[in-house]
């Protein structure tokens, strides 16, 4: 190539990179504050991260928006954000009133499915390992009783914390003293999640189930984790109410159940 | 030879045109404009290689919509029957920003395998290569470079070209975005990621980004995501550098007819085809280019093949 071309070739290099800069930074500096803006309407109340998730800045910094999580996902609670969620677009978010997080898969497969480790596992590993040392150092423990898998999916679910649910005292038929019978949220329900109470092994349509409750307590008996999370209380009126405790994991199974037309038991995000 | 794998030729003297008597089309006997057209229409390769990109694009939805573990996540980074592969320039951004954030240490071993294997798999096929024969984008662009192409010769939009070295600028520079945000900036502005995920989880709002870039290309530019933006394309053509799958040219059998020239998408990477350009009895194309084989299916006198290159030397 002679010399002028050359110089030609360089002049149309240098033009397209001035050019390219200026698109770059218009973008970049455009995604960047939608995707702030994103963060900084986060927590909301109606969506939740999935479990494991990290603190909301890493976790826009390392989600690379592969969607594993929502498939491996055997309820498909997670589902990647539009334009509509207001979250950061194409990150993974739990509708819980729509369909929670009902640890049905048993082993928190979403977080142990994430390659980037936004949904982190290690914490969750740590805790089963340590719930099966604890059982196995137990006084009198048969060690050929104790089935790890059992003692460490326990453990797992019980460190989740997407989030924690708060009653809402006026609008919740135990506060109101009163029962629920029938169907919840209708025949027309999508919501799916594996009750406590029956020996499944995984989950199934909660419009399937009929409830008699003479005082409603749907939210404490359908809860996964169970006393650790949510129990009734005697409150100093005589009243049997809900009451949340500190392992409630945020899973959002009780603001499902919930009768009432808007939830009354509701996970606020950490 | 060793050195024949490293070297493109370019710098070295041209060696002097055919003679008439030695062209292929003499030596076959035919005028030239019968043995040019004699290949016309045949689009074996392109056949093979649009039912790939298909079937691969298809194989992600139906692995979601049916649950099966056959091909899960999208192309950003997906599980191959259980097996991790990344996206290798979202792995980069990925490493950059993390290596700022301390992150990087939390990174999952699935994290690491997938991005080993990615690299390997395409610098065995041809950096490229994932380009002609994965990318979902790349069909729509094919189709919008025929819509280009017939207005232009309509002469109702003039071409526009610009430096193919941008898409190198465009790479460090939505690196540094990254690293300077914390944020993965580029996923965003992702056609390939955007349409990979349409079709898995349901279309997006950002389909109207890819329609913008498609109409750009349409009516102003050329194959313009490809070849000047997109820099998942050009961390290919780093990884697939020294790749031994390319596209092996000889000089013997080529009649510097420039039909190649004509459908190829880098035709910067086809500079030896031209009359007197060669340097080399055999030419290998350079790393930009896709392997699509527009040009094997089109090449009349077949100068231009599929090889492996080296195998010759160890074989």
């Amino acid at each position: 190539m002679d010399k002028e071309k050359k110089n030609i070739k360089r002049r149309e290099f240098l033009k397209g990179s001035l050019v390219a800069t200026g698109a770059l930074a218009l973008f970049g500096t455009g995604a960047f504050i939608l995707d702030n803006k994103a963060a900084e309407t986060i927590p909301r109340e109606d969506f939740l991260r999935p479990p494991g998730a990290i603190d909301e800045a890493h976790f826009l910094s390392g989600c690379i928006k592969c969607g594993l999580c929502v498939q491996i996902c055997p309820v498909q609670a997670i589902k990647l954000s539009g334009a509509a969620e207001g979250l950061a677009f194409g990150t993974p978010y739990i509708e819980p009133r729509m369909q929670p997080c009902d640890f049905s898969c048993d082993a928190l497969q979403c977080v142990e499915t994430c390659p980037t480790a936004v949904l982190n596992f290690e914490p969750f590993k740590a805790a089963g390992l340590r719930a099966v040392e604890a059982a196995a150092a137990q006084p009198g423990a048969d060690l050929a009783q104790v089935n790890p898998f059992e003692v460490q999916k326990v453990a797992m679910k019980e460190e989740v914390r997407m989030g924690r649910a708060q009653v809402n005292k006026s609008t919740c038929l135990a506060h109101k003293e009163q029962g629920f019978k029938g169907v919840s949220r209708g025949q027309d329900f999508k919501g799916i999640y594996r009750s406590p109470n029956e020996d499944a092994s995984s989950a199934s349509p909660l419009r399937e189930r009929e409830f008699d409750r003479e005082i409603c307590n749907l939210c404490i008996t359908e809860c996964p984790i169970g006393e650790k999370a949510i129990y009734q209380k005697l409150s100093r009126s005589g009243k049997l109410v809900p009451h949340v405790l500190d392992g409630c994991t945020g899973c959002g199974v009780c603001q499902m159940v919930c009768p009432t037309e808007n939830a009354s038991i509701v996970v606020e995000p950490y | 030879m060793l050195s024949e794998y490293f070297s493109n030729g370019k710098n070295k003297e041209p060696l002097p045109p055919k003679p008439v008597e030695e062209m292929p089309h003499t030596r076959a006997g035919l005028s030239f404009k019968a043995w040019r057209d004699a290949r016309k229409g045949n689009h074996k390769m392109r056949n093979i290689r649009w039912t790939v990109l298909v079937f691969m694009n298809l194989l992600f939805v139906v692995s979601f919509t049916f649950d099966l573990a056959i091909l899960e996540g999208s192309l950003s980074g997906s599980r191959l029957v259980g097996f991790y592969l990344m996206d290798p320039f979202n792995s980069l951004q990925l490493l950059a920003i993390s290596s700022r954030t301390g992150y990087i240490a939390m990174l999952t071993m699935n994290f690491w395998i997938g991005m080993i294997t990615i690299l390997i798999f395409w610098f065995i096929l041809g950096g490229r290569t994932f380009c002609s024969w994965m990318c979902p984008y790349h069909i729509l662009a094919e189709w919008a470079e025929k819509v280009h192409n017939y207005l232009v010769n309509k002469k109702k939009i003039k071409e526009h070209n610009y430096h193919v070295g941008l898409r190198f600028v465009f790479m460090v520079g939505f690196i540094l975005l990254a690293v300077l945000t914390a944020n993965l900036v580029f996923e965003n502005l992702n056609v390939v990621g955007i349409i990979s995920k349409s079709m898995i989880y349901g279309p997006s709002l950002l389909l109207l980004w890819v329609l913008a870039i498609i109409l750009f290309e349409v009516f102003v530019s050329k194959r313009f995501w490809c070849r000047y933006v997109c820099p998942i394309g050009a961390t290919y053509s780093l990884v697939g550098k020294l790749s031994p799958v390319a596209i092996k040219f000889e000089l013997d059998k080529c009649g510097y007819c420039l039909e190649c020239h004509k459908v190829c998408l880098v035709p910067h990477e086809l500079w030896f085809v031209r009359r007197g350009a060669a340097t080399q009895e055999v030419h290998f194309v350079g790393s930009d280019c896709t392997r699509c084989g527009l040009c094997v299916d089109v090449c009349p006198g077949k100068a231009l093949t599929y090889s492996v290159r080296g195998a010759s030397a160890i074989m």
